[in-house]
């Protein structure tokens, strides 16, 4: 029982896996139902925290260096490094409460994140993962979770709540990865992190340069519009 | 070999090295341009050993080169040395009126090698994870040039690209996982489950659901990369709001990468799965972004916009070629990555000219370019009709490969509806164009923005460059060229 592709799911590692798969997909749905920036951050940190959880479980059940390495640097930079560096150059420094920006209503959208949650379901449960793994089980969540993701970046049209949801779809990502075939190989996993910590930086550029600008222009406006 | 490989990518570095030691514009992209010649010197001696050699293996397959990787660091690293070129009349210009700081151009020669390394790293990498990382790094070295200028709209136009070309790639992450998935009951190490080699080699014995789900998320994935509609909607913004020589970049190299990646995916479903399924799913996405293209170029406004647009048409024509698919349209395909490359890099350094002297990206304050700036008007005209498919150039004959491949396949609809686009296509953009070069030039004339006659000559050279060889690639195909094309499809099968 070395791949993870036969892990079958009433084995204590599937069932842990399949579990930390429901509560991210939980985490999306909580990101998606919310309105404060301050929630969305801690939101995206616990669902990297069980991401995290889950990269463990599978280094526990096959052994591997590797997997160990996945769960601490997934522990560290997406449980921990990211989320206080969104709080406190984002959220708090330019004092986002909040978040206005919808182009729908919170129902919609939920009822839009239940639909595609069925949809994942349907298109990944027949002929493409053979029955009884915990692939089977884990992988429509985790393609939950990245449509979810995908939808909190449509609906929502401020930056900050764009930029979580592209994290979220990652961990969907990540979490796949985990149950279909463990690990990708070491130098692909770094470059991967190292992207992520590369395009968050970039992004909190872009942002904070916007909200300054934005607010800038709305200053002026006032003065315009005076007496 | 493997050293050329290596200096390939470590050549475009000469910039950033450069800019972060303290040289100004001029000197900062002249070493640059020295860079970018290098890379391109050393690809064309790659090609030539990879041409009817075998393919440079090496590091576990994480650098693998083959005709097909060869033909596309030819055409990335020329697209390079002709925006360095550019870059060095357009950035100093701007650094002299002051309009970039001096910290802006370290930024953009920083950015700009290391979008370049990037990039050419990518189209070496036989490792399809590896792949993902480069092709997301060079987005994120691109967006930094997207918003070097620092206004609102250029930081909006950033933020787009960033954002959804992220996404995108991401999807493409997905498509690599399925494909690596795929891959598991061969039970392979974890390297060569990802090895584009390997994968190609054992194609036969891949999960075909798996195979499916990957290739078609790559395209949706990368395909956002390459501007297909309807992932196309960052690309007219960023392509609009970039320095003008980042913009040939985009336009030029970027596009083409995203779509070398998408080639490498076809590659293997096309060998699994047959040709129908990529055939189908590569001729709707191909067509939807020709009729997107098509229309928006109708509308006169910004023309570095009107040449996003065209850039757009242009990669629905790569992939309605692929679409095609056989020995015609796999050769037309590559044949119009080339020469639209290299018209559009063209065009893109004409327009940093015009804005740089109209002070406007608007075509309606453009009139009389043919009077006011001889060269650049003349360029301007030549390679737009280059672009649209115009005998004598290059485009001419790709495109007339790619409708032959239509018919050779017996879906003669799908031809005429492409020649029907291209029509539409023509007139929108030479509206535009016409009325950009001819008539009187406002007045007061604009300005020369240029230092002296040096710096005009200096920005006429790329422009007069990439022409001839638009011209000599419509005339006659040099014997290497064709062999590394022809080995090229072959590559894709």
């Amino acid at each position: 029982m070395r791949d993870v592709q036969h892990l079958s799911n009433s084995s204590t590692a599937g069932v842990l896996l399949d579990l930390s798969g429901a509560v991210m997909l939980l985490l999306a749905f909580a990101c998606l139902a919310s309105k404060l920036f301050n929630r969305y951050v801690v939101y995206y940190g616990a669902q990297s925290v069980v991401l995290g959880f889950a990269a463990g479980t599978s280094a526990v059940a096959f052994h591997s260096t590797e997997l160990w390495i996945l769960a601490a640097l997934t522990l560290a930079v997406k449980g921990i490094a990211i989320p206080v560096a969104a709080r406190r150059v984002l959220v708090e420094r330019l004092a986002l409460k909040r978040d206005a920006a919808m182009s729908t209503g919170l129902s919609t959208s939920l009822i839009a994140g239940g639909a595609l949650t069925a949809f994942a379901y349907l298109v990944t449960r027949p002929a493409l993962l053979p029955q009884g793994t915990v692939a089977a089980a884990v992988v429509p969540l985790s393609t939950a979770v990245i449509l979810l993701g995908a939808l909190a970046m449509v609906v929502r049209r401020h930056t900050v709540a764009q930029l979580i949801g592209w994290l979220i779809v990652e961990n969907g990502v990540f979490l796949g990865a985990i149950t279909l075939v463990a690990t990708f190989p070491f130098i692909v996993e770094a470059g991967i992190f190292l992207d992520i910590v590369a395009g968050v930086l970039i992004m909190i550029v872009f942002v904070s340069g916007l909200t300054r600008q934005l607010a800038q222009a709305s200053a002026t406006e006032l003065r315009e519009l005076r007496g | 070999m493997t050293a050329l490989a290596v200096l390939i990518v470590l050549a475009p570095l000469a910039g950033p090295a450069a800019a972060l030691a303290g040289a100004r514009a001029r000197l900062a992209a002249l070493v640059q341009s020295a860079g970018a010649a290098v890379a391109l010197g050393c690809s064309i001696a790659l090609l030539t050993t990879l041409n009817g050699g075998r393919p440079l293996e090496g590091w576990d397959g994480f650098l693998y080169a083959d005709p097909l990787s060869g033909f596309f660091l030819l055409t990335v690293s020329g697209v390079t040395l002709l925006a360095a070129l550019g870059s060095i009349s357009y950035v100093a210009a701007q650094e002299d009126t002051g309009e970039l700081t001096g910290f802006q151009v370290k930024l953009y020669f920083t950015f700009f090698g290391l979008f370049a390394s990037l990039m050419l790293a990518s189209l070496e990498t036989g490792n399809l994870g590896l792949l993902f990382v480069l092709v997301e790094g060079s987005t994120l070295a691109s967006a930094a040039l997207v918003g070097l200028e620092g206004r609102s709209r250029s930081l909006e136009a950033a933020w787009k690209y960033v954002i959804i070309s992220s996404l995108g790639v991401t999807i493409a992450l997905a498509g690599t996982l399925f494909l690596f998935y795929s891959a598991s009951a061969l039970h392979p190490g974890s390297n060569l489950a990802l090895t584009w080699p390997y994968l190609f080699a054992h194609a036969h014995a891949l999960a075909p659901q798996s195979v499916r789900l990957a290739f078609l998320l790559a395209v949706v994935g990368y395909g956002t990369k390459v501007g297909l509609a309807p992932m196309h909607t960052w690309l007219p913004d960023a392509h609009a709001e970039a320095p003008s020589p980042a913009s040939a970049m985009l336009s030029a190299a970027l596009l083409n990468t995203g779509m070398y990646a998408i080639i490498r995916f076809l590659a293997i479903a096309h060998a699994r799965l047959g040709g129908t399924y990529p055939s189908a799913v590569l001729l709707s996405f191909g067509f939807a972004s020709i009729v997107i293209g098509a229309l928006f170029m109708v509308r006169k406004g910004n023309f570095k916009r009107l040449f996003a647009y065209s850039s757009v048409e242009h990669m629905g024509i790569i992939a309605v070629a692929l679409g095609f698919g056989g020995t015609l349209g796999l050769y037309g395909a590559l044949l119009q990555v080339l020469n639209h490359a290299v018209a559009k890099a063209v065009l893109f350094l004409a327009s940093g000219d015009v804005s740089l002297r109209y002070k406007t990206r608007e075509a309606a304050g453009v009139t009389g370019l043919l009077t006011a700036a001889p060269v650049t008007g003349a360029v301007l005209l030549l390679a737009s009709f280059a672009v649209l498919g115009s005998p004598p150039f290059g485009v001419f004959l790709s495109e007339l490969t790619i409708v032959r491949a239509g018919f050779a396949r017996g879906i003669p609809a799908f031809s005429l509806l492409l020649l029907a686009l291209l029509g539409v296509a023509f007139f929108a953009f030479a509206r535009t164009i016409t009325s950009m070069v001819t008539g009187d030039p406002p007045r007061p004339a604009p300005a020369s923005p240029y230092r002296n006659r040096a710096a005009v000559a200096v920005t006429a050279a790329p422009l007069l460059l990439g022409l001839a060889v638009l011209l000599v690639l419509g005339l006659w195909i040099p014997a290497g060229l064709d062999a590394t094309i022809t080995h090229s499809a072959a590559v894709i099968g």
